[in-house]
């Protein structure tokens, strides 16, 4: 029943039996706490609380617990990216409030509470205060169903995955409200933009993530962890990761996928006319999701919080989420925007192909190997992966293609030392 | 079938994160499609034409410092080119190399900072524009050096330069003539042959040679359509007649030309001064003149081929200590008056790389 | 109280909700808020696909309705002009409440009519892997007649799209 899936649970009586050493607390942490809990409401016990009291409960400080990891992650990602960029170039980033500027979320929070909140004149005034919170609500939603440990996911969905792709794609109502409802062409432009990079990426964002869904046979999130038994999904999945990994940050608006808000372009896209808390909310989903989808990908790519050491999932789970936290920032210091029909022509001629081969490869290596995949097809597969990688952007043309700088061998008007041909670049045409 | 679309006025700028100062295009979008523009200027007008009419010989350096002031050395070597014409003499041979040396390092300046906007506007987030604010940053410390001041340098005047150049000057020049060449190749390590580079550049606004000599463009943009003119070479002034140096120009004159004809001529700006330090003598630093010029009745016109192109003053004496008419010919003004054949048909993002390539400067636009 | 009490509470807060935002969608003249109603109204009935243990079909009327269809209405709107002052009356006012009518009687004549079975089973756990086997396996056919549907959809589409001088 979906309902009781939307409580952390108590664990069946016996589950934690034997094992009260210390370290088990620390390891089984969250589902600890929902059993401490549970068991002290007196559940499983004849005449204590009603399950759906205890459901209510354990669910709401579920909530509670996720909630905050989303609002309360934001602002200390956000706080990393400052510090990256800065490094990435040759700043030093915040560094003025607290040590090490550890409390510019807490001076930011409190700026952005005391700013004024504007509404312009000629905006549509009730969709556009709805708009910021029809975009960071379903972001939000999108974390239910992440594992952080074992048996520790808030609502340990069915059809968990499914469930963070939809709810993802709703949170795009949001943009749209925000940018027909300013009443602003750049916030218009934006949502525009928003409609065609989500209708080109979330198909191959879909179909990328069907080889993992087939090697795991299901869609649940938790399930997919513990099927990584041996290796992380990577290693089998590699175009699928390629494929994923682009689509997401295509779906983060993440550089070099930033149209919507394109700063150099359109100012700052669908949220232009936003300001104070509701332009921190907008934040708030943005960075949220970008928390919630490297959890996602963690989960899905790099066998979530399982590790090779006696270390507590949830760690595990965080320290992934770290690394691929730090290569979206990475990309977004290094690589230009793309423009919107190159990334149109990127996603459907590109990633869309790469990913149904993807699909038809696993699918004939889950049918050759019902039971598990052999090891020697982890250097096939990356192989396989970097060969269709580079073969269709060959098919496609996509060849870095650089030009000389002629200096002219003729002399030169008003020269008296003539010119000459130097191969002053290095590279080709 | 076709659809019936309307098309939208967009109005861009003067506030807008990427029209370099206070710019505005008035743009009719079919859809992301530009179809018509209409640049709209004179928001930093301050009147610097005719507040030289009331300003002695010598004072008037300083409003040239704030045309286009991320190349001040070049506005105020023009400026003071144009008073030596005027009066018929010439700085001393010192002064000569040291005006070389300072107009090839502005130009370098100019450069870095024109490619970090031009990448800051394709959205490489600030990393290339911060790589290259470092190496401008010892560029202004040798202007300090020299100069005292960081932007608005006021270090020429009619006849020589302000003072000599200080004992730590030379040592420091010749470091950053040897580090730079490795920074140059940073640059293009990072970005030359990136592939969302390329795509968003190659082909993108596409200035066809005639179309560029027919519009009187000058500088970077002109050579970037494959044209070899510069006045170093073609009206050589200072000492360019005796340093070597190569004119980069480009292909097609589209963005890459463009971006890559800026990085190669600041290559060619290091070559001069590694020149112009060997050659230079000794001696003064400044002609013997009197505190308040007053050139003969007459006229001049002096040019120098800025970072931007040729920048030239125009002056009118009429024997007194003020010009009685000083007219500027600013080469980003000039070099914007194609921008309406450049951009239609492009789309938003090619219109903002476009003018960013143009590199021009809104203080020297508007004047 | 239990779980089925919860559960028809939730069905009563959802089906209040669903019915409203529809027909806020015919009453509201903004069609950019009537195209919002719109997805508050698919967003609902995935809510009570929910209450009925359909955790797959809700999850997908969220991904299918609440996204894509809702994206390309909302793509449509923002294509139109005038959307404030949403539809002219026109002569077609007349046939369509008729047709309107018509429909109501109708669905009110079946519902009332048909005799409603209850199941006593429990609701199945894990309804994803039955739909997928069911999908390729039972009801193969018709999956690919679906499949061809719109696959010849999307072809139309296309040469639509392109126009004839190209």
């Amino acid at each position: 029943m979906a309902v009781s899936a939307l409580a952390t649970g108590c664990q069946p009586p016996g589950f934690f039996d034997g094992q009260n050493l210390w370290h088990e607390w620390v390891v089984n942490f969250f589902p600890r706490i929902g059993d401490s809990i549970c068991r002290g409401m007196g559940g499983h016990a004849d005449g204590g609380p009603p399950n759906w009291l205890i459901y209510l409960v354990l669910g709401f400080l579920g909530s509670l617990i996720v909630v905050n990891i989303a609002a309360l992650g934001v602002p200390f990602v956000v706080l990393l990216e400052r510090k990256l960029l800065g490094r990435f170039q040759n700043r030093i980033g915040p560094n003025r409030v607290g040590p090490f500027g550890l409390l510019q979320p807490v001076a930011d929070a409190l700026k952005l509470m005391t700013k004024e909140d504007i509404t312009p004149a000629a905006a549509d005034k009730i969709v556009f205060a709805l708009a910021p919170l029809a975009f960071a609500i379903p972001i939000i939603l999108m974390f239910a169903p992440i594992p952080w440990a074992d048996h520790a996911s808030l609502a340990n969905l069915d059809i968990g995955i499914l469930w963070v792709i939809a709810v993802t794609t709703a949170a795009e109502a949001g943009i749209f409200m925000a940018g027909w409802s300013s009443n602003n062409k750049y916030s218009l432009f934006g949502a525009m933009r928003a409609v065609a990079l989500l209708v080109s990426y979330e198909i191959p964002l879909v179909l990328s993530l069907l080889g993992v869904v087939l090697l795991a046979g299901t869609l649940n999130l938790s399930e997919i962890v513990l099927d990584q038994r041996f290796a992380p999904n990577i290693l089998w999945q590699p175009l699928g990761f390629f494929v994923f990994i682009i689509a997401v940050s295509a779906e983060l608006n993440r550089a070099p996928f930033d149209q919507l808000e394109a700063e150099s372009e359109l100012v700052s896209g669908f949220h232009t006319e936003y300001s104070g808390m509701k332009w921190a909310m907008v934040q708030l989903g943005e960075y949220a999701a970008l928390i919630g989808f490297s959890a996602i990908i963690a989960t899905l790519f790099l066998s979530g919080w399982k590790g090779p050491l006696w270390i507590p999932g949830y760690i595990w789970l965080v320290t992934k989420m770290a690394f691929i936290l730090c290569a979206f920032i990475w990309v977004r210091a290094t690589i230009p925007r793309m423009r919107i029909d190159q990334i149109m022509a990127f996603g459907w001629k590109f990633l869309l192909p790469l990913s149904i081969i993807n699909i038809f490869a696993t699918a004939a290596e889950v049918i050759a190997f019902p039971d598990a995949l052999p090891y020697w097809l982890i250097p096939i597969n990356i192989a396989f992966a970097g060969a269709c990688v580079v073969g269709m952007a060959k098919l496609l043309g996509f060849q870095p293609k650089t030009r000389k700088i002629v200096i002219p061998g003729r002399p030169v008007i008003g020269d008296d030392t003539p010119g000459r041909i130097v191969p002053l670049m290095r590279g080709g045409n | 079938m076709t659809l019936k679309t309307e098309p939208i006025i967009v109005n861009i700028g003067p506030q807008h994160p990427s029209t370099h100062g206070v710019f505005r295009l008035r743009i009719l979008f079919d859809g992301e499609v530009i179809h018509d523009v209409e640049p709209v200027f004179g928001y930093l007008h301050r009147g610097s034409e005719k507040l030289a009419e009331e300003r002695t010989y010598t004072q008037i350096v300083t409003l040239t410092d704030r045309l286009d002031y991320l190349a001040a050395m070049s506005n105020n070597l023009s400026y003071c080119l144009s008073v030596e014409k005027l009066m018929g003499i010439e700085a001393p041979e010192r002064a000569k190399y040291i005006r070389t040396i300072m107009a090839e390092l502005m130009r370098i300046s100019s450069h870095l900072m024109g490619l970090g906007f031009f990448l800051q506007d394709l959205g490489a987030f600030a990393t290339p524009l911060m790589y290259m604010f470092r190496e401008r940053e010892k560029i202004m410390d040798l202007f300090e050096m020299a100069s005292g001041a960081r932007i608005t340098y006021t270090y020429m005047r009619p006849g020589g330069v302000n003072d000599d150049l200080p004992p730590e000057f030379m040592p420091a020049l010749r470091k950053f003539a040897d580090e730079m060449p490795g920074y140059i190749d940073e640059y293009e390590r990072l970005l030359r042959e990136n592939e969302i580079l390329i795509t968003r550049t190659k082909g993108v606004g596409v200035l066809p040679r005639d179309l560029a000599i027919n519009g009187s463009l000058s500088g970077p943009a002109l050579r970037a359509s494959g044209v070899p003119w510069d006045l170093r070479k073609a009206d050589p002034y200072e000492v360019y007649s005796r340093v070597q140096f190569d004119l980069p120009v480009g292909q097609i004159g589209d963005n890459y030309d463009r971006f890559l004809v800026r990085l190669e001529e600041m290559r060619q700006s290091l070559r001069i001064v590694r020149q112009c330090m060997q050659q230079m003598p000794a001696g003064p630093f400044r002609a013997d003149l009197p505190m308040l010029l007053r050139p003969p009745k007459g006229d001049a016109y002096a040019h120098v081929e800025g970072p931007k192109g040729e920048l030239g003053f125009y002056l009118v004496s009429d024997g007194s200590i003020s010009p009685y008419r000083c007219a500027i010919r600013a080469p980003s003004f000039i070099n914007l008056s194609l921008l309406k054949e450049m951009l239609v048909g492009w789309k938003i993002a090619d219109m903002i790389t476009i003018v960013g390539s143009l590199d021009f400067n809104m203080g020297e636009v508007d004047r | 109280m239990n779980v089925g009490v919860a559960a028809s509470i939730a069905f009563w807060i959802m089906a209040i909700i669903a019915v409203v935002s529809a027909l806020a969608v015919i009453v509201t003249r903004d069609i950019f808020r009537a195209a919002l109603f719109l997805i508050l109204a698919f967003l609902t009935v995935a809510g009570l696909f929910i209450t009925l243990s359909a955790d797959f079909v809700a999850a997908v009327q969220v991904l299918v309705y609440g996204g894509a269809i809702s994206i390309l209405l909302i793509f449509a709107v923002l294509l139109t002009r005038d959307v404030q002052k949403g539809n002219p009356s026109n002569r077609m006012l007349k046939p369509a409440v008729f047709l309107g009518a018509l429909f109501a009687a109708t669905l009110i004549v079946v519902i009332t009519n048909s005799t409603w079975k209850l199941s006593g089973d429990s609701p199945p756990q894990g309804t994803t892997a039955a739909i997928g086997d069911a999908l390729v396996n039972s009801y193969v056919l018709p999956f690919e007649i679906a499949s061809v549907l719109l696959l010849a959809a999307m072809i139309g589409a296309i040469v639509v799209a392109r126009g004839r001088d190209e």
